[in-house]
Parts: structure tokens; sequence; C-alpha cells
């Protein structure tokens, strides 16, 4: 790498340089705004500088630092978050763990793989499907996003349904607490290390109680078969009763997905369109695998609930290229909204599957009521919503009220029971939500846990609890950095 | 003897034939002075804060199977007992949700889920007494951890009594949920040592609508040869919810037959386990023999297999004393484990009765013998799982032995932080104390 010289009398930036090399900290203003936010763009801050370790000790090194100096700090992946965790609020050092991307063992005997935080999610599973293995969570981001990430976010993905999310694949952690020591759980893949489970708590923390430096991985087989299904609806509700109907039948699909009207007129309008027809109210994509010898049996059950719902068309995908079509089409899903609105929010709620006719119905209401489009493209046999608030940030205002309807979506589901994020996170997005379905006693024994393992909350600070006293932040304009 | 006339002040909030004062106590320990027996959420939570003002030390027991499971105290002053705290609260069957009270026997839940084609899926030992609250508190799991996984997998929400009185939720109803910290994780498994499980929900899984067990013997007992037969196994595209090895004095006990044997359990569409089992046919070795067990039978080994563990309920062993050990390891080093517990059994000259599963890593050793013998060949078990990178946890042992050795095994680097998260959830001690590892 090019050597750059420090220019900058700032004692910190000094130091964090020390640590890593002068080529390995970016602390210039023009060379920090790539870091001002990540997946979720409403809300950015410049953060004090980005730093870029190469080892477990060097993370150690610039978290002491930042400890005993009192330098707020956070770590970040590739970025692609979409509740806001990794947005440097209050002007952190961002410790980017992008260079930290090895894959350092693989076991296939056992099952298991060793991979650095900063390895992309989807290389995992190229690097072991030669043998016929993979790695299950597949959040719709997997060709860039990072299993730190993944892990900080205990992100989901379309066959979690069938597998689990990522916390039911994490066999072992090596974590940075932000004290600066090392511990190691779980060891090389130990099933259920002595004590409590921190390797339960530390997942889904979102950056708030540790930095994952190494990360031990359940490996899965692929299935001897896999059959999918594109299931076309004239009626919402018809292909809401058919997920209600698979999941009750004792079918458990590896995949369960549903778009609607508008989110099918984005996805056909954008790079990876398969034809669906435009005026349909809804398409499942239905994927089941497991034995080949009971593949079958799956299916017909499967088209019987579609018939029985008054599909219009369903069809069985005839080769590996269609099945990969539809899902390409079906996974950039999010972005494709950008070819029919300016701005989009993608909200993440999640509800008991029964319910699903009548919050969708409840949506439908809510955007009417703020008059703007919203699209449902989501997860449907986990309950796990994504109504898609399109809307245009250049018109005065119209941020503002989609954040208000993103926020009353969530509400819609809290008030059946269910819950304001399902794989996104809280980060910054959802802190106030998090009051629709916790006590105050409920968040306290929260922040109580966080203040064991992160007492001076410098790690990541202002994520994921409410602000104390419900003062609900508005829109924060990009300020310099200190 | 400490005065008990504090025990009339439990009437202030609980009926008279809720409490119970205890004239002996148990050898297994974890006792109380006087048994209390809670049946609503608000009775438990009384207790709870009344013991928490003033002092008083409260164990928490289901009905018992997990009593000599850890605990340094031969009595509380106060056992919480959830026998009366049972039942289903919510069956949501669209959902595939199930709420429980958690005092509700395991089996009987089951039992309730099963019209609609419905489970839980989880395998504990002794199903038919052990309660939901104490499967969840003390993570107990079986051979089908292969295929269902374990409490964490699938438990989703859970109403938590804090020793203080309050109660906290965590997790929910919905069966994928990001929001906050994953507190349900912290309370699978910490013994009690957090509070009382209250409410436990539950997603639940299809029942299989085909059940069968392959044996497969090794007379040979040539562990390579099993070694080989698991590694090429695994790597087909097979799905078998167990995979589990049996050590000769195990099987002998199960089916008879004092040798190393394989049972891999399959559960899918009859023509899928059918399917399966032709796989376990052509990949075998010549030598190995194989018996195929559907249906009734296979349900009939299984309700054998799951009360082979030591039962807190039962009376003590007559000659000897008996203990459970949980080994952890890495999957394939379960081999070496039951290997060593051969030569371990005829060092100690005791009985070890054994089986662990070669695609979860979780061993359970079963040791029967005299005092002495049994603690040595504890403490064998737990230098080969440690000499294999892992743990040995022991599950059962009399109180008097249980002074004599650590149950837990060595503290983690990190008891620091498991010492935090308890003093701040329970900082005068009250519940469980010194239940869990290092004495927390």
């Amino acid at each position: 790498m090019r050597k750059r010289p420090i220019a900058t009398n700032d004692p910190h930036i000094q130091a964090l340089a020390g640590i890593v090399g002068e080529t390995a900290i970016l602390y210039r203003k023009e060379d920090l705004i790539a870091y001002d936010c990540d997946g979720f763009t409403v809300h950015r801050h410049l953060p004090k500088a980005v730093v870029f370790p190469n080892s477990t000790e060097e993370v150690a090194a610039i978290v002491n630092y930042c400890h005993k100096h009192d330098l707020p700090f956070l770590a970040r992946g590739a970025g692609t978050g979409l509740s806001g965790g990794a947005i440097p609020l209050n002007g952190e050092v961002v410790i980017s763990l992008t260079r930290m991307k090895r894959l350092l063992h693989v076991d296939l005997e056992n099952r298991r793989a060793v991979v650095e935080p900063g390895f992309v999610n989807l290389k995992l599973t190229n690097s072991v499907a030669h043998r016929g293995y993979y790695y299950a969570p597949d959040p719709s981001s997997q060709y860039c996003c990072t299993i730190g990430g993944n892990v900080a976010e205990n992100a989901g993905g379309a066959h979690c349904l069938k597998y689990g999310v990522t916390t039911n694949h994490i066999l072992g952690l090596e974590v940075v607490l932000p004290t600066g020591e090392v511990i190691e759980i779980g060891g090389n893949g130990v099933p259920d290390p002595p004590g409590y489970d921190l390797l339960g708590l530390l997942t889904g923390s979102e950056g708030t109680l540790g930095i994952v430096t190494k990360i031990t991985v359940r490996l899965l087989k692929n299935p001897e078969a896999k059959q999918t299904v594109l299931a076309y609806f004239n009626e919402v509700e018809d292909a809401s009763q058919t997920v209600s109907d698979i999941i009750s039948a004792g079918i458990v699909p590896a995949a369960l997905e549903m778009m609607d009207q508008t989110a099918i007129e984005a996805v056909e309008a954008a790079a990876f369109p398969v034809g669906h027809p435009k005026d349909i109210a809804a398409l499942l994509l239905i994927e089941v695998d497991g034995i080949s010898a009971g593949i079958d049996e799956q299916i017909n059950d499967i088209l019987t609930i579609c018939r029985r719902h008054r599909v219009r068309e369903v069809k069985v995908a005839q080769s590996e290229e269609e099945r990969a079509r539809w899902w390409a089409n079906r996974k950039t899903g999010f972005g494709a909204m950008g070819a029919i609105s300016p701005d989009y929010l993608v909200q993440d709620g999640v509800i008991p599957r029964s319910r699903l006719p009548e919050v969708l119905r409840e949506i439908a209401a809510i955007s009417r009521r703020y008059g703007l489009r919203i699209a449902n493209i989501f997860h449907a046999g986990d309950g796990n919503l994504h109504p898609l608030v399109l809307f245009d940030a250049s018109k005065p205002g119209e941020t503002e009220r989609a954040l208000a309807a993103g926020s009353e979506c969530l509400k819609a589901c809290a008030a059946v029971g269910g819950s304001i994020t399902g794989e996104h996170g809280v980060g910054i997005e959802k802190k106030e939500e998090m009051r629709f379905i916790f006590t105050d006693e409920e968040i306290l024994a929260q922040t109580a846990l966080r203040d064991v393992f992160n007492p001076k909350n410098l790690l990541n600070p202002g994520k994921l609890f409410p602000t104390p006293g419900r003062c609900v932040e508005t829109k924060q304009a990009p300020l310099p950095v200190k | 003897m400490l005065s008990l006339a504090w025990i009339e002040e439990l009437q202030a909030f609980l009926h008279p034939e809720q409490i119970k004062r205890n004239e002996t106590f148990h050898p297994l320990g974890n006792d109380g002075a006087v048994t209390v027996y809670p049946q609503t959420e608000e009775e438990i939570a009384a207790v709870l804060r009344y013991a928490d003002r003033h002092g008083k030390k409260v164990a928490i027991a289901g009905r018992g199977t997990k009593r000599g499971f850890g605990g340094q105290r031969a009595q509380a002053d106060i056992l919480l007992s959830l026998e009366r705290y049972a039942g289903i609260v919510e069956h949501a069957a669209a959902d595939m949700t199930v709420t429980v009270k958690a005092g509700t026997v395991f089996g009987e839940l089951q039992r309730a889920l099963a019209p609609y084609r419905q489970k839980v899926a989880l395998d504990p030992f002794w199903p038919e007494e052990a309660t939901i609250g104490g499967v969840i508190a003390a993570n107990d799991s079986g051979p089908k951890r292969l295929g269902y996984g374990s409490a964490r997998d699938s438990v989703i929400g859970l109403r938590v009594v804090y020793p203080d009185g309050t109660v906290i939720r965590s997790g929910g109803k919905v069966v994928k949920n990001v929001a906050g910290y994953d507190m349900n994780k912290l309370f699978i498994g910490a013994m009690g040592t957090l509070g009382v499980l209250s409410e436990i929900t539950f997603k639940l899984r299809p029942l299989a609508k085909y059940e069968s067990v392959v044996l497969l013997s090794f007379p040979s007992g040539d562990l390579h040869d099993i070694r080989s037969f698991a590694v090429s196994f695994l790597d087909t595209m097979m799905e078998p919810v167990c995979f589990e090895l049996l050590n000769p004095a195990l099987a002998e006990r199960l089916t008879g037959r004092p040798v190393y044997t394989l049972v891999i359990g399959f559960e899918d569409v009859e023509s899928a386990v059918h399917y399966q089992e032709q796989w376990v046919e052509r990949l075998r070795p010549q030598t190995a023999e194989m018996a195929v067990f559907a249906g009734t039978e296979a349900s009939a080994f299984w309700r054998t297999f799951y009360t082979v563990a030591p039962n807190g309920r039962l009376a003590p062993a007559e000659n000897g004393v008996e203990a459970a050990v949980k080994i952890g390891v890495v999957n394939l080093d379960v081999l070496s484990v039951l290997r060593e517990s051969a030569l371990i059994a005829d060092r100690c000259h005791v009985r070890l009765e054994a089986h662990g599963g070669l695609s979860h890593g979780l061993c359970q050793a079963y040791v029967r013998g005299g005092e002495k013998d049994v603690l040595t060949a504890i403490e064998e078990l737990r230098q080969t799982a440690v000499r294999l990178g892992g743990y040995a946890v022991v599950k059962h042992l009399p109180f008097s032995l249980r002074q004599r050795i650590d149950v837990w095994g060595a503290k983690p680097s990190y008891v620091f932080l498991l010492e935090g998260i308890k003093r701040k959830v329970d900082p005068n001690k009250t519940v469980n104390d010194q239940r869990f590892i290092g004495g927390i």
C-alpha cells in the first residue's frame, strides 16, 4: 500500500495510526464521508476516524486505547445493515473489519468452519460447495455482507424458515470486549459450553457488547433434492390463506416468500425480471427440500393447497437456471424499488403467521392514510413482513411521513402480538419502537446486561435502546468531525 | 437450630396448604426448610419478593428429576416447587406455537399437541416426569438434538420472575425476532440462577409422518470401522435425526448385546425413511449387523432409552452411588470419549454406560460403583474431555459427593462476565445460590 504520512496533530489519530500503521487509517473528511452511514441512510454522521486492523491483537489494542481515552467506537463490516447499527452518531472511531477476511479453517467431517469477521457470507458457501456443503443463513445481501455483521445483527434470510437464523449456526466466538480484553467462547465448536449462553447473548447484540474477531460456524450438507414453486394469486387474501394452510398442514418449506402487486411492479422493472403478470395481486415463491423420495409428496400437498385457494397459475421450476432466476428476482427486490420510486424505507415487523391477512389489510390502510405507496415483499412463512414505504426525499416533509408510516406498520405488528424486527435489528431506526413491545423494566433488564460487558458504554453507544424519557430524535444533519 | 418462626409470614400470600415444613432432607441436597407450592405467577413473585427482602435463600424445583444436578447447599430456606404451576396457557395451532407454565410435565405437553400433529422438537430424558421448566433451566437434550436442535433453537419466548419479584418477558410469540438482546438464551441452561421461569413459549414442529430407528451393531468393536462408516454416511445427503453411538455396556442394557451400536433415527414420509435405511444398508461395513425398528417398536425403544439416565426422584442406589456426566467435545471426538470410557471403567472398577452423538458432540456417561471409584472415574472422564478441548459437567451425584468434586469443572476465562450477569440480576444471591459454575 502507498505510504501516506499522517498529517494531523490529533494525538488520538497518531496513536491509532501507531497501532494499525499509517496506511490503515482514514481521518480526512473527504475519506470519511463514505462511512457516515450504512444501509440505513436517513441519519448520517462522520466518524472520527476509520481504522482497518488486520488481527485480533490490533483490534484489542485499538479498543484498549479507546477505552482508556474515553473515545466512543464501533465495529463495521460491509455496511449493509438496514437499521443504522454502524452509523457513527457520536463521531465514533469506526473499526472496519474488512481486512480481517480470512477463511481460517474448514472441517467438513465435523461440519464446521472458522472465519474472520470480514469474510463475506456467500464466499463461505462457495468455498465448500464443491464438497456439497453450505452455510445456511442467507440474507439477501449475502454476496457482500460479512459474517461478523451477520453475528452482530443475528441476520436471517429467505431460508431461515426451515434452517434457522444466524444464532442457530454459531458454535464459537472470539470476542474483544469493550475493555480490550479478548475472550473465547465455545472454543473450537464444542456444544453447550458451561455457563450462561454468551454466544446466544452476543449474537444479535448489534455490536454493543463486544467485537467479534473469529467465528466458528456450523456447515450443512446440501439437501438431496430441491423443488421451487411459483404461484400467482388474484387476491392477497388467497395468498395469505395459502401460507397459513401450508404451515398448518405440517409442511416445513425451506422458504416461503410473498410479494404483492407493487413489489412485483418494481422487480419486473428492475434488473432481474422474470415475466410475472402485472395484474396479479400477490405471488408466492415456495421452496421445499430434503430427501428426494419425499419431495413429490410435499409438492403435491402444496399444489393442492394453492388450488384450494383459487390460485391463478402455479408452476414448478423446471431447471436450476429457472429456479435461480426466480430467486435473483426476489433477492434483489429491495433495490428494485429504485426502479419505481426515488427513495424507499424498508420495515421489518414480525407477526404470528395466522394474522397475515388482517395485518396486510392494516398496512394497506396505512398506505392510504399517509398517501404513500407501500410494497410488500417478505418472508411469509416466518410471518416476517417487509413493508417498503416508497417516498421522495426531495419533497418537503415526505421523509418524515415515510418514517411515521413505517413506524405505524410496526405498531400494527406489535398490536397482534408480534415484534418490531425479525432480522434487520433495532439500531437507530427502531429504538423508540422498542417501547411498542417492551416495558421500561424489560428495557432496563437489557441495559443492565450491557453494563456488564460495556460499562462505559463507549462501544456503539446510542443504539438499540430508546432514549430515556422518550425524547424522539429527529433527523440529524451531518455534522463535522470534532 | 435457627428459629423457623418466619415461615408463618409466608401465609400472608400463600394458603397453608401451599406450605410444607420439611423435617428430613433429601440426600441429593437442593432441599428447603420449607417447601412452597405457588399456583400463580403472582404467588411465585410474592415468594421471591419476600425472600429477597428478608435475606432468605430459595431453591427452585419442578418435580425433582434434576435435584442431583449442581448445588453446594443441602438446603435453602425455601424450596419453591412449581409442581402445581402447570398447564398450557395458549396453543396457537395455526401459528405452530405453544405457551406453557413451567411446572407442566414434558410428556403431557407432547400428548396435548399430538392430536394437532405437532410437537416440541426436544427429546429430554425422563419426559414423563421432567417438567418443561426444568428441561429448559438445565438445557437438557437427547440424541435427536441432531435433527431437532436444542432448547435454544425451540424456545421463542419466556416470562421470568426476577429475584426481586419483577416479571420480565423475553422474546415473544413469533418465530423470528431480533428486537433487543436475545434474552431467552440467557435463561436457558442458567440452572435457575437468574430467576424463576414462569411461562415458556416454543415454536413447534410437525410430527413426522413416519419414524424408524436403525440399530447398527459392530461386533468387531473396531472404532476405526465405526468412524469411517460415520464419516461416509454423514457425508451423504441423508438427514438422520439422530446418529448416536452406544458403548457396549449401554448397548447391552438396551439391546441385550454388549457391542458398540449406532442408533440412527429417521423421521420423514415413509418412502423417504425407507430410502434412507437403504443407504445405511449400502454403506455399512460387512461385519456390522443391522436391525430396523419402526412405528410402535421405535417408540418403545425411545421410551426405554430416555430412562437410562439417573433420576433424582428415584430412590438412591442400594449399593454404591450413581452419577451422570455430560461431556461436550467436537462431534467425532465422541468416539475417543467412548473408547476412553471403557478403559476408565476397567481402571476405576465402575460400571460405565455411555452414549454420544457423532454429529453434535455431546456424550452422556452414567457411572455406578463405590463412592471413591465413581469420583475417580468422573475425574478421568473430565481429563479426557479437556484433553480433547471439551468439558465434563456432572449432571447427577449425591450431595455429599458433590462437596468433594467440582461439578462444573474449571471456570472459563470469562467467568467475570457470568458473575457480573448474576450480580445485576440477583445481587442478593437469592435464587439457586451456588448451583452453577464458579459457585454462581
